[in-house]
This record gives structure tokens, sequence and C-alpha cells, in this order.
């Protein structure tokens, strides 16, 4: 009965509740020859350990899962060749690297963010609800519902009121404009039913970018364990650094060196340190890198929405590399220009709500990654230093209050804290990185 | 106390053939006996090859009660067997193909791949199909006999539980009406002494299951359920004395099922003395070797059945392999019966 | 024609198809020597024998399980639960077996239950339930609810015609209080058809059983205020006539489902929600919905009537949506 074909061996499904089995141990070898029905392997499950006998004759091709490893019911386990043994390929390589997990955030919005075309009408009404039935026929006969006297509940267009209004009212407006007729149409969200709007209240549509961050960030709460930690960082050496270079960096490159790029550039260094902050839980298995793609989140225009493009391999930048890494991918965020490369693969985030005053935040994790950190503003602060007498004196110094909220799941907190206090110790000292 | 009578075993060939069965009969039934426990041992290699959904559940042990019972059967009688009464489905002319089509969810199956395992029959050869409740198959069987009392035809229904299912309320109401009307029934109990992992003790107080029998106003049998010709002579005396008109009888069939529960469960509950002990009285075993002493079966004639079943099966399977898997378009078809459901022999 | 009570239709409708088919037979308990506890089968034991009318003991299961044993062999069987409450100690029969056999493995199960249903004379918890919803969730079982005489016989005789399991649901408080004009030949009513009870263009009533008449009244009172309701009577609980239920909301654009079964997961929800489904555009109201609180049914009289739906109940919600 065997055989001129490949047949595949699976993970039986031993017991209706079963879901998955443990390969035990192989009891023939890749190359050897096996009759059908005779035992090729030993199975273990939860509920009973047991032979797989093959279920046809031939070379045992293929072996794809090795002794010790679990799989589910029905997951290829070895390949029997046809009879011949006509060995093929080697095996290929089990499953190239995980390839980077997308960012939700980003990538829902990164190719065309919500260009809908703004609604020319007006949103339904003026606060009167229009039933299913009075939208359709308002539609039909391209009438604007609103300017039919109501005798429903509180003013309300009844079925009966708009009959009677196409029976007996002017001849309805001809159908040149379609697009407009239609558009009265668009039913409420199916998703679920909303109540009708109060007097006072507008509504527009949830745009797609919205929907996918509204997701995201919900999905990050329920999945991470979010710890806020925060530092106070002077900033003298920082902007120092930065009014030296400024002139050289805009007239030479065209970039601003600004404190954002500084900050990023000592986390990218950091983090080598700190891998688990530039890591990720990934079901059973923590997963760290030798390299830091650093997501960047930037605000478009009017709170539309939030995206987070990548510099990737941040590692390798100096700091005029990560200046205008920010300021390429920023610009082209607000211009909409991102590709879809741009906005995955994001390794650890940095966001700034600064710009604005806010020295504090608990931002959310940009999942699946294990930690955000936020910059605030940088404000002139009573400060104490201290000199090399040890004695204690108030100055005027630029300080900057930055957070790091990670995953309590994958970093300690003791281990953010040295994270931070290394950051800090980056900025304070800062000398330059050879740009 | 036991209060059912405890049914002798069968020695000699002249009770045999007084039992109405002759030597080409014997072989036949020996046959039967043994594709019933090359279909499920198939059933296993297939079930651990992937090619088997869901669960799987055998009836090893069972041949000789299945087989027996079902070779008493008349051609027009009917009956309800459950899953390990594998034997039931052989003797009445199921084709082995059709069983391994039905186990791989296949077209071909009994159900076109809507339902698994034994939970099929074939209507024409008098079969019903099983469901997973038992024994809920018990009160229709009882139906069946209700319908031949009911148009006075002289043919018998059979309704097979399990010692587990006897302690469902289905049960006592099926016997009860039964019972009350001398319903043309014979109630098989394939007493396997272990309902999934729970003994008999904590099943049923008394000695047999078939001692209830008399509490209901009929006669309770109980019987070694190894010894096929003891089974057979029980299940004909049954049956023909229900055919006659003398009301219901209950025969337990004592036997020890010889695998788990399905083939998940590695049994480890069971005592490994009782299944040496039983391992001893194999229905196949002990019937082959009664053929020998007593009908002079020859090796040409064993080594031809052995042969000719390991065909047989190994056909069936490829065929049944063929067969293709239902298409989910059909899905929605025969919710409900229509009316050329109906035109069948019965409903004439 | 004659005129005849609901439960005489019901009689004559099983006496009709048991002196034309010798396979129809009835079991159940007390069906024979008394006559059946509402005496349905009144004098059938006398004519038929006691083969045909059969005194089941008290048992359901055994009851239901050899009517569906019995229709394998080719008979018709027709058994009467004395309540329809005590179907329940039958559910595996009619849920597991019955209603799979078909579908499963191909066999036939023709057979039909009767139901003796619904409440309003303090039969209390277990002598007044209405639990067609629960059988009509089950695929491959049909449910029928007649509200007339004529409909009672007529769909009885479908019911017994039928090859499928059929659920017949009668209501006890219609058996001798409803008299109608019934034709004394054999016909059918077909399984799955609505009724138009009273015609009307403002709002429509979907309703079925005894919540026919309780709706029509109510109906007659909004008449008075010049508000003019459709009642519509499904017959079939499953399966259901969509298409008509959906014919008279595109008419009246409101809509109110009244049952006696209690609310929560009732039929009147799966109706509420296809009218959602297919008919959004069509509605000036949101559906409402008139039907029994979520308790079992209470016995003393006072209770019972806060249980179950009244005239008055109708007559609010039917004025809610005429003002809406």
């Amino acid at each position: 009965m065997a055989t001129e074909t490949a047949v595949d061996v699976v993970m039986p499904q031993m017991g209706v509740s079963v879901s998955e089995g443990t390969v035990t141990k192989w009891l023939k070898r890749e190359g050897e020859q096996i009759e059908a029905d005779e035992p090729l392997l030993e199975i273990s499950t939860d509920k009973v350990d047991t032979e797989v006998p093959s279920p046809a004759s031939g070379t045992v091709v293929q072996i794809l899962v090795q002794e010790g490893e679990t799989v589910d019911v029905g997951t290829k386990l070895a390949q029997i060749g046809g009879s011949a043994g006509t060995a093929p390929a080697p095996a290929p390589a089990p499953e190239p690297e995980a390839a980077p997990t997308p960012t939700p955030v980003a990538e829902a919005p990164a190719p065309a963010p919500a260009a809908a075309p703004e609604p020319v009408a007006e949103p339904s009404g003026n606060g009167k609800f229009v039933s299913p039935v009075v939208a359709r026929i308002a539609s039909e006969h391209g009438i604007d519902p609103n300017q039919i006297p109501g005798t429903g509940r509180g003013g309300r267009v009844t079925k009966q009121d708009i009959l009677a209004f196409v029976e007996s009212g002017p001849a309805p407006a001809a159908p040149q404009a379609p697009a407009a007729a239609e558009a009265p149409k668009a039913p409420p969200a199916p998703t679920a039913p909303a109540p009708a709007p109060q007097t006072g209240e507008q509504v527009e549509p949830v745009s797609a970018m919205r929907r996918g961050i509204a997701e995201h960030m919900r999905r990050s709460l329920d999945t991470a364990a979010h710890v806020t930690s925060a530092i106070e960082v002077d900033m003298s050496k920082i902007v120092a650094a930065r009014a030296a270079l400024k002139k050289e960096f805009q007239s030479a490159y065209g970039v601003n060196p600004t404190y954002l790029a500084f900050v990023a550039r000592a986390a990218t260094d950091t983090l080598k340190d700190y891998p688990y902050v530039n890591g990720e839980l990934r079901g059973d298995s923590i997963v760290t890198r030798n390299y830091v793609n650093l997501g960047i989140a930037v605000e478009l225009a009017d709170g539309k929405g939030l995206i987070v493009p990548v510099i990737r391999n941040a590692e390798g930048l100096n700091l005029l590399g990560v200046a205008r890494g920010i300021a390429d991918l920023a610009s082209r965020a607000r211009d909409k220009k991102l590709l879809p490369d741009d906005v995955q693969g994001g390794t650890f985030t940095i966001t700034n709500p600064g710009g604005y005053g806010t020295f504090h935040g608990t931002p959310v994790i940009n999942q699946p990654q294990s930690a955000i950190l936020g910059t605030y503003a940088l404000v002139k602060r009573p400060w104490v230093v201290t000199d090399e007498d040890g004695n204690d004196a108030i100055a005027i110094k630029p300080i900057m209050n930055i957070t790091l909220t990670y995953d309590h799941r994958l970093v300690d907190g003791a281990y953010a804290g040295r994270f931070l206090r290394d950051l800090r110790e980056r900025l304070e000292n800062w000398e330059g990185d050879g740009t | 106390m036991a209060v059912a009578r405890e049914a002798e075993p069968v020695g000699s060939l002249h009770e045999v053939r007084e039992a109405g069965l002759d030597r080409e009969d014997l072989l036949g039934v020996y046959r039967n006996m043994v594709i019933t426990r090359g279909v499920e041992e198939r059933g296993h290699i297939l079930y651990r090859q992937g090619k088997i959904p869901g669960s799987f559940y055998t009836g090893r042990g069972n041949e000789a009660a299945a087989v027996g019972v079902a070779t008493a059967m008349g051609p027009d009688d009917v009956g309800a067997p459950l899953h390990r009464d594998m034997g039931v489905h052989i003797t009445r002319g199921v084709q082995p193909w059709h069983i391994f089509a039905q186990y791989m969810g296949r077209q071909d199956g009994p159900t076109h791949g809507r339902d698994g395992n034994v939970h099929m029959a074939e209507s024409s050869l008098g079969l019903i199909a099983m469901v997973s409740h038992l024994p809920a198959m018990l009160p229709v069987a009882i139906g069946a006999g209700l319908a031949f009392r009911i148009r006075e035809e002289a043919r018998v229904a059979l309704a097979w539980f399990g010692e587990g299912a006897s302690a469902r309320g289905d049960t006592h109401e099926g016997m009860t009406f039964a019972g009350t009307r001398e319903l043309p029934v014979v109630f098989v109990c394939d007493n396997n002494q272990w309902a999934y992992s729970t003994p008999t003790h904590l099943e049923y107080a008394t000695e047999h299951v078939a001692d209830r029998a008399q509490a209901y106003g009929f006669e309770g049998v109980v019987v070694d359920g190894t010894d096929v010709l003891a089974v057979y002579r029980e299940a004909k005396r049954a049956i023909e004395k229900a055919r006659a008109g003398g009301g219901p009888t209950l025969l337990e069939c004592l036997t020890l099922r010889m695998e788990g529960h399905a083939v998940h469960d590695d049994a480890f509950y069971v005592p490994k003395v009782m299944f040496e002990k039983w391992a001893e009285s194999d229905p196949i075993e002990r019937f082959r070797t009664w053929l020998r002493a007593n009908v002079d079966m020859t090796d040409e004639e064993e080594d031809e059945i052995t042969t000719g079943v390991k065909k047989l099966l190994n056909d069936a399977l490829q065929r049944a392999e063929q067969s293709p898997m239902p298409d989910p378009a059909d899905l929605l078809h025969g919710v409900y019966a229509s009316a050329e459901d109906l035109d069948t022999p019965h409903h004439k | 024609m004659a005129e005849l009570t609901y439960l005489q239709a019901i009689s004559d409708a099983l006496r009709t198809e048991m002196r034309r088919d010798k396979r129809v037979f009835l079991i159940g308990e007390d069906v024979g020597v008394y006559g059946g506890a509402f005496k349905v089968s009144l004098g059938f034991q006398e004519e038929f024998g006691p083969w045909r009318v059969i005194d089941a003991p008290l048992a359901e299961t055994a009851i239901i399980g050899a009517c569906t044993g019995a229709s394998m062999m080719g008979l018709r069987p027709v058994a009467e639960m004395q309540f329809a409450d005590f179907v329940s100690c039958a559910w595996d029969q009619l849920v597991t077996v019955a209603a799979k056999q078909r579908w499963r493995v191909g066999t036939p199960v023709p057979i039909v239950v009767r139901l003796p249903s619904g409440g309003g004379f303090s039969g209390g918890p277990f002598h007044s339930q209405n639990p067609e919803s629960s059988f009509a969730h089950v695929p491959g079982l049909k449910c029928v609810c007649p509200a007339t005489p004529e409909d009672a016989k007529g769909l009885l005789i479908s019911a017994i015609e039928d090859p499928s399991p059929v659920l017949y649901f009668e209501h006890k408080h219609l058996y001798r209080r409803i008299k109608g004009e019934v034709p004394e030949e054999r016909y059918t009513v077909p399984i799955g058809k609505a009724r138009t009870h009273r015609l009307g263009k403002d709002i429509s009533v979907i309703t079925w059983g005894a919540m026919v008449y309780t709706a029509d009244e109510a109906a007659q009172q909004l008449e008075n205020d010049g508000v003019s309701v459709e009642v519509i009577d499904l017959r079939s609980v499953m399966p259901w006539d969509k298409a008509a239920v959906l014919d008279s909301v595109r008419k009246t654009s409101k809509v109110l489902v009244l049952h006696e079964d209690t609310r929560t997961g009732g039929f009147g929800a799966e109706i509420a929600a296809t009218i959602a489904e297919e008919a959004f555009e069509e509605l000036d109201a949101p559906v409402k919905r008139v039907a029994a609180p979520d308790t079992p049914v209470p016995f003393s009289p006072p209770l019972e009537k806060a249980f179950i739906p009244q005239v008055e109940d109708v007559v609010a919600g039917l004025r809610d949506l005429a003002g809406y």
C-alpha cells in the first residue's frame, strides 16, 4: 500500500480533549527504510503514551520534529518518501529567525492614514433622531429630513411625516448629485448599537487609524504589567553641547540637534547594557537583540493620531545620524509618506510629550516591546549642587524629567532603575560622540 | 444472591446442532469474530496514523458476545448495537469498507462524515444507529418491538446497553414498559465490568444486572460473554421466546473490556491480574480451540479464514481511503426529513 | 362546517387520521380508558382498541423513545405528554435521538408529540409552561402552536403527515374557551406559514397561541384611538414564516412581538433580531417585546395575572409605539 508519492506522518489526536503531543523517541532515523504500520516513533500526551505506526512503506526522508519537542495535534512530524528512497534536497532550515513583529499601531495607518474625504453635508440633523426607515426614504428622495416638521416623540420625523411630505411637498431636487443622495444613508457603525446623540453632541466616524490605536492601546494595557519610573536629569552639558553643535548641524546638514536626539543617542547606548529593556516576552521565550530599532512617536496634525516610525539599527548611528533619522521620519510621517517598513520592527520606543511643557507622564508600551521612554519639558529649576569640597549650594540648572515605562513581567524595578541611572549619567556627563 | 439464571457453558457439538448451527455456520461465526477484531485492530492503527479524527472506541473482548447475539437474530429482527458491538454490524453484513470510511469521516461512511466512530447503522440491515447518551437507544429499540406488537408481526427487537448505563432511568423506564406490555424485546447487557473507570459495584448493588429482570416481570440470564456458543444459545432462546409472544428477556453477557474506555485511556485502574485472567479466555482463541477439537477445523480452513479476512480488510481500507472527504456544502442538507426519506420498505 | 371547540378540533384531527391511516397510533399517560387528562381522546380506545390507544406507564422517556423506534419501523406515532411541562423528562429522547437521527444517519423520525401548554388557570410552575423556544433552538425539530380550532385540526394533520418530529403545542386555555368553524373534511394547514389574524397598517403584532386573542383585544382598543394594528399569528414557531413577518414590518414599520413564554431567550428575541438584521431600514421605532417576566410561572391568581401578558400590557406597548 505504499507510496510513490511522499506521505506525511502527523501528530495523532490521542483523545478528544488532547491538543498536543510530545515526541519522545524516534525509532527510525532519516534515510532508513520502514514498512507501513511498523512503529516509527513514540509519543506522549497528557493522557497516554503510544507508538505511532508508519502510514506508509518507504524511506524516512525527513524528520521535522525532534525528540522532546511538543507540537500541536496534526503537526507534520516526518515524511515517508517513495519506496525508491529518493531523498530530496536536505531539509530546509527549520524556521527563518522570526521576523520582527510589526507594530500594529503603526501598521494600520501607515499606508494611507485615514484620508477620508470630509463629509460635505452637515452631520445629520440638528439633534433630532432620524429612524432607519425615515433615513432610507429621505435618501431615496433626496430630502433633508430636518426640513420636515415632525409629529413624533420630541418632534421626531415619523415615517408618516416624511411620506406625507413626499406626497405633498415640493418636487425633490433632481437626482443630479447621486453622491449627496447616498451620503445620509450611511448607517451607524454596525458593531454596537450606539445611543442616539444628545443635544449638543457631534458625531464623527472613527478613522481606521483611530480604531487601530484604540485597539493597540487597549491590548497593550491588557498584555503588559505597566510600571513607570522617573528620574530628573541635569541637562547642562547637553544644553551646552547642543548650543555648540546647532549651527554646524543646521548649516552643514540641515538638521536640528534636538534634545530628543541626544536622549535617543544616550538611550541607545544604555540599552546595550540592558537587553531586557530592548527585549520582548514572546510566548514562552524571552527575546533579546544585538541591535536597537528605535521607535519615535510622532503626533500627526490636529490630534488625528499617533504613529511610531522606526530608526533601524540606531546602535550604529552617531548623534548626527540619530538627529537626521528623527527629522526624516517626523517629516515623512506628517506628510503621510512613510513606507510600511518605516513603521515595523521597533524594539524600543521614545515618546516626547514634553514639547508642550508636560513634566511627567505614563505612556503606554508599544507592543510587543518591553519599555517606552518618555522625555519631558526642559525647565530651569533651582538645583542643589555639591562642589568638590562637599559644600552644597543652589544653582539654576536645566532639568529634564525622563520616565521609563516598562513591562514588569520581563523587566524588574531595580533593573529599570539602573537603566535610568546609567542613562542619566550618560546625559549628565555628555562628552560628544565623535560627530 | 443471584436471582438470574446462570447459563452453563456449551459443551457438545450435539448441543450446538440442537440450537441450529451446522459446521458451515460455525466457521462463519468464527470468521465474523476474526473480522470484528481485525476491523478494530486496523482502526487502532489508523487512529495512531492520524487518519481517524476525534476519539476511537473498540470492543476487544466482546467479539463473542456481539457475534453470538447477532447470529441468533432473524433476518427481519432489528437491533440497536453499541460501540462495543462491532460484531453485530459485521454479522448483519455491514461492509468493512463502509466502517473504515465512517471511522475516517469520509463521504462513504454510513453517516457521510456527520457522525463518527460506531455511531452508525445501516437501517436496511435492521440496525438502528446509537447516540452517545447511553442507554437512550434502549427505549427506541423497545419502540421497534412495540411496532411489531401493534402490527402483530413475528419480529423481535434487540436493545443493547452496558452495565454502566443500567444505572440510568432510560433502562428502568424501558424495561418497565416492555415488561408491562410483554413486548417482543431482548435486552442485551454488555457487562464488560468497567464503565470508563467505574467498577461494577459502583454501578449496581445486585450480584448481576440480570437479577433486576425479575423485578420487571421477565427472565434474567447471565452468560459467559467469551463463550460464543453459550451466548448464541441463550440469545436464540430469548429471541424465539419473544417471537412467540413470551415477552422480554434480559441477557447479560459477562466479559472484560480488554482495552481502555477509548484509545486515550490506558485503563491503569483495571487490576493487572484481571486482564491476565480474562486474557486466558480470549473469545476468539477460545472458539478456535473449540472448533479444532469439536468440528476438526483444519489448518487449511483456519488459514483460509485468516488470509481471507486480511485481504478483505486490506481491500476495504484501500477503498475507504479512496473515499472523498464530505463536502461542507452539504452540511445544511437533511436537518429535516423529506417525503422521499420515507420511501423505504419500513414506511410503505 | 361545524362549530367546534379548539379541543374538539384536535380530537377531530386525530380521529380523522387514525381512521384514515392504520399506522397512526396514540400513546400517553391515561389516554386510553380515561380519554386523556383533557379528554382529547375520549372514546378513542373503544373505537381503535388498546394497541392503537396505548396507556403508557408514567415514563415520558419510554413514551417518546418508543415512538421514535416505532416510527423507524414505519408507524406514525402520536405521543401525548399529559402537560407540556413534563416533556423535560424526555428531553434526551427528543433532542439527542429524534431531532438528530435524520441529519446524522439518514433515518427519518416522523413522530408527533402533543404538548398541552400554557397558563391562565393557576396551574403553577409545573403545569403552565410554554417551552417552545427551547425546542425551536434544536435543529431537526419542528414546533407548531395553533391558535384557532381550524388551525388546530389542519396543523395536527400536517404534523402527523410530516416526515420530521413535530412538537404540537396545544394551548390549554383555548381548549374549551375558543370555538370556531371547522371544516368537516380532512385538510391540512402548512407548517411554517403564518396567518394574518387582523389586518392593519400602523403597527404589527407578531404572536402565536393564546396570545393571538390578547393581541386582538388590544388591537381593538387601539382602533378606538385611530391606530390600526395588524396581528400576525405565526402558527409555526419552527420553521417560522419570516417572509410574512417582514412583509408586515415593511408595511407598518413598527413592531411589537408578543409571547406568553418568558422574555429572555424567548422566541420573540429571534424574531426581533431577524427584523433588525433584515428590515433595519424599514423601522420607524425600536422593536418592542411584550412577554412574561423571567420567573417560573406563579400559582396564585394575582401573581399569575402579573406574569402572563395581559391586554393592558399590550395596549400600553402599542400606545408607546404609536406615539414614538
